[in-house]
């Protein structure tokens, strides 16, 4: 019995590889029934039962793995995803960088993999200013200072002492969509919406820390400066670091990711992740807002008017359909297939209060339904049942409102308030045209 | 049984109505400074999150106060109303020859730009307003002299973070002469007059700067009233584009048609796949000793040919460099040559190390 399985595992790996070589499924089934008529039908599960051409040939015989020992249980004492699943990565393209140099540059998530509302840290997007540093963290400080009865310095220690808490927000890059003001560039639910993640933060609420340190009631602003290359560095109002901001140093259950700020990062729930200073180096009070470089010359919002929006904090409502999506498009379904729209929604401003899908390039709307956990200033899942139709076309947009009443602009009215040479805080509704065959590719509705 | 069925149906409504009040989450306010919500945290609960209601009281006395030293090692940051700038001074003309050797590789000559990199200087305010509807029109131009509002936050960030593979190793004297040198070009006064070479820039002069855009953004955050700005601009959704209607038929969108994709952005790393298989097996062998130290110092400049220099994997540009001979080409690696500062920029790098890289370049473009 040993000998045999063997044998039919051998010929199961020859016929596997010349499978690559036939055209259709239904082919390699057909000429594998032929094929096999004599080395097979004695292996074959079922041995001595006669072959069909709807046999599958994954059913029928023996598989690799169910007749050899597997792999050591601790073989990678760090997981890492099974081998197949290679391509789910970040990606990262040139123009969203300096001449192609990855030290200032960005990563993007790959939406079209993701499940549920938590990112897989290694999926987690990057953007650097000076590389990726890697901070020793017995050697790590963080320094609180400026307008305080009582300024301190915390080690990674102290700052683990405080008791902890645990929350899910979504981080994401004011420039998430940038490429896209002028129009559709990117043919990818990836390049269009992956400058964000989800994650479960744990740290100390900052509020926290402060109570002892009797901070000035006149100090409004709070500068938050990190210790890498660039030291990125933003101002906050001191409110917010009073409200939900948080000192952070784990992400989903283990400590940040090198990318992400290991030892510490500022996390300010709902506000652009640029200001969730990474590596975070001191933190200090004062009365006037600082002028970092990060606050004026970049991330500032230019407008029509030749003015730009400064201190432009809370990423919008926002939403965008990851299934389908160009990457994962509708060319397998038949005709009649009920089929699962699914995306996700979000915003730095309150909880998703409701998201809609339009199937005609946004003049009417349908309430789609909310799945699982809906949390403040996190990712939450819409899901809609649709009939697919092969041949018919359609422009798939949806649109999020949030529990402060913000809707999700058109790209029309937010083109009438900012203009194109915004650069950050696009939020406007993102459109997909359905082609007849199932293909799915980035529009906009715009005039 | 029928009877036990209607009980537990009329304490599921129950539920239901405590949970919409407050069993399950605290409650939320319309009042953040951001124009969003806030959650209180109350009876246990912050928003959909249970907690620990002790922690909110208590007052922990962690940590340790900072010596006077460690404040000043610290506490660099340079301000608009002139806290923190350092003692020193430098001269357009010195700020000139310290802007070849450190920035022009990146940002261009006279940080013109057209490397890749930031443009530093040219174009005008009344370029901020141009609008690129359609293909071939200009961009807004959005340099120091157009766009930045402060000096501060020019001079505090070459002192940081410049030059960008070296941070932190230009003097106070020196960080005074590139910020000299660029606020010439672009024809910013310092003392009520554009700078000529061999005028100088220090901590006194440094205050009667008036960038040109000074005033070119908002809210306006300066002064008691600055925060308060931000909440009144957040509180009308007109100000940051946000829509409050939210119309289910018969949307009417200003003669909106489809635009589809003109030109496709295709060059992504690694390329699209979506495909479930096994990787593609690397070529074996060991790592090139050059690899790390080139990855390091000289992939900023010779990954791509964007910045002019010879980039890796190009046979014909290499072919061309390695004609001079490997000793000659490495003499050049050290001393440094054309747009090129010496050993890249790092002199820690040994000449040995030098060597090691210019084989891993010229082997991996053959």
């Amino acid at each position: 019995m040993n000998k045999m399985t063997k044998t039919s595992s051998t010929d199961m790996n020859i016929m596997v590889e010349q499978s690559v070589e036939m055209t259709s499924r239904r082919d390699f089934f057909r000429k594998a029934a032929v094929y096999s008529a004599s080395a097979v039908v004695a292996s074959n599960v079922l041995s001595p039962v006669e072959l069909l051409a709807a046999d599958d040939e994954n059913i029928i015989h023996h598989q690799k793995w169910g007749t050899t020992l597997g792999d050591e249980l601790n073989k990678n004492p760090y997981g890492v995803p099974s081998p197949y699943e290679h391509n789910n990565v970040r990606r990262t393209t040139s123009l969203l960088s300096s001449a192609g140099d990855m030290h200032a540059a960005v990563s993007l998530t790959p939406l079209h993999e993701q499940q549920g509302i938590i990112t897989p840290n290694g999926l987690f997007f990057t953007r650097t200013h000076n590389g990726v540093a890697h901070i020793d963290p017995n050697k790590y400080r963080l320094m609180i200072h400026g307008l305080v009865e009582k300024p301190i310095v915390l080690t990674l220690d102290d700052i683990k002492k405080y008791p902890s808490e645990s929350v899910i927000h979504f981080l994401e890059c004011p420039s998430n969509g940038a490429a896209e003001w002028k129009g559709p560039q990117f043919n990818s639910v990836q390049f269009v919406k992956g400058m964000m993640s989800c994650t479960e933060w744990t740290g100390v609420r900052l509020k926290t820390v402060l109570a002892d340190l009797g901070v000035d009631p006149k100090a409004k602003w709070m500068l938050a400066e990190g210790q890498d290359g660039s030291e990125m560095s933003r101002t906050v109002p001191t409110e917010k670091a009073m409200d939900d901001a948080m000192l952070v140093y784990a992400m989903n259950g283990e400590a940040l990711r090198a990318e992400q700020g290991y030892p510490v990062r500022l996390l300010l729930p709902g506000w652009e992740a640029n200001l969730c200073v990474k590596w975070l180096k001191r933190l200090e009070f004062g009365t006037e807002p600082w002028y970092c470089k990060e606050e004026t010359s970049k991330y500032t919002t230019l407008t029509a008017s030749g003015k730009a929006i400064q201190h432009f904090y809370p990423l919008e409502v926002n939403s965008i359909i990851t299934s389908p999506c160009p990457e994962k498009n509708w060319e397998f379904l038949e005709d009649g297939d009920m089929v699962e729209i699914q995306g996700l929604a979000w915003s730095g401003q309150g909880k998703i209060k409701a998201v809609d899908l339009s199937f005609d390039g946004g003049k009417n709307w349908v309430e789609a339904s909310l799945k699982g956990l809906v949390l403040p200033k996190a990712w939450t899942r819409f899901s809609y049942m649709h009939k697919f139709k092969e041949g018919e076309t359609l422009l798939l947009s949806s649109r999020a409102m949030d529990e402060a009443g913000y809707v999700q602009p058109t790209v029309n009215q937010e083109k009438k308030i900012i203009g194109v040479e915004g650069v950050y805080h696009r939020n406007s509704i993102c459109t997909w045209e359905i082609m007849k065959n199932g293909e799915v590719n980035n529009v906009q509705m715009r005039s | 049984m029928f009877k036990c069925v209607h009980k537990s149906i009329a304490l599921t409504v129950a539920t239901l109505v405590l949970s919409s009040v407050s069993i399950f989450a605290s409650e939320a306010k319309k009042d953040a400074i951001d124009g969003g919500m806030t959650y209180t945290r109350d009876k246990g609960m912050y928003s959909n999150y249970h907690i620990n209601s002790q922690v909110d009281a208590l007052k922990l006395n962690y940590g340790r106060t900072p010596t006077a030293n460690e404040l000043k090692a610290w506490d660099t940051d340079i301000m608009p109303d002139g806290t923190g700038l350092p003692e020193g001074e430098g001269s357009v003309e010195e700020g000139d020859e310290l802007y070849e050797e450190n920035c022009a590789v990146c940002h261009g000559d006279f940080g013109a730009g057209g490397v890749g990199y930031p443009t530093l200087t040219g174009g005008d305010i009344s370029s901020l307003k141009n609008q690129r509807t359609a293909p071939g029109m200009d961009a807004p131009k959005r340099t120091i002299g157009t766009y930045w509002p402060q000096a501060s936050t020019l001079i505090w960030y070459i002192r940081d973070a410049m030059p960008y593979a070296h941070p932190k190793s230009l003097t106070d004297n020196e960080i005074y002469a590139i910020t000299a040198f660029l606020l010439a070009n672009n024809e910013i006064e310092v003392d009520g007059k554009v700078q000529e070479d061999a005028d100088v820039l220090n901590k006194k002069n440094f205050m009667t700067i008036k960038m040109p855009n000074r005033d070119g953004f908002y809210p306006d955050v300066n002064g008691e009233n600055g925060v308060e700005n931000v909440r009144k601009f957040f509180a009308d959704p007109k100000n940051f584009g946000a829509n409050t209607v939210r119309c289910m038929k018969d949307c009417k969108d200003d003669n909106a048609t489809v635009m589809r994709i003109g030109i496709e952005m295709k060059d992504v790393v690694p390329g699209y796949s979506t495909e479930r298989d096994l990787p593609a097996k690397k070529k074996g062998g060991a790592t090139h000793p050059g690899k790390e130290a080139y990855e390091k110092n000289c992939a900023v400049c010779h990954k791509t040919d964007a910045m002019g220099a010879p980039d890796v994997g190009n046979k014909k540009a290499w072919a061309k460099v390695m004609k001079k001979g490997m000793d000659n080409v490495v003499n050049n690696a050290i001393k440094g040559t054309g747009a090129m500062p010496p050993k890249g920029g790092n002199p820690d790098l040994t000449d040995a190390q030098i060597k090691e890289i210019v084989d891993y370049m010229s082997s991996n473009s053959k």
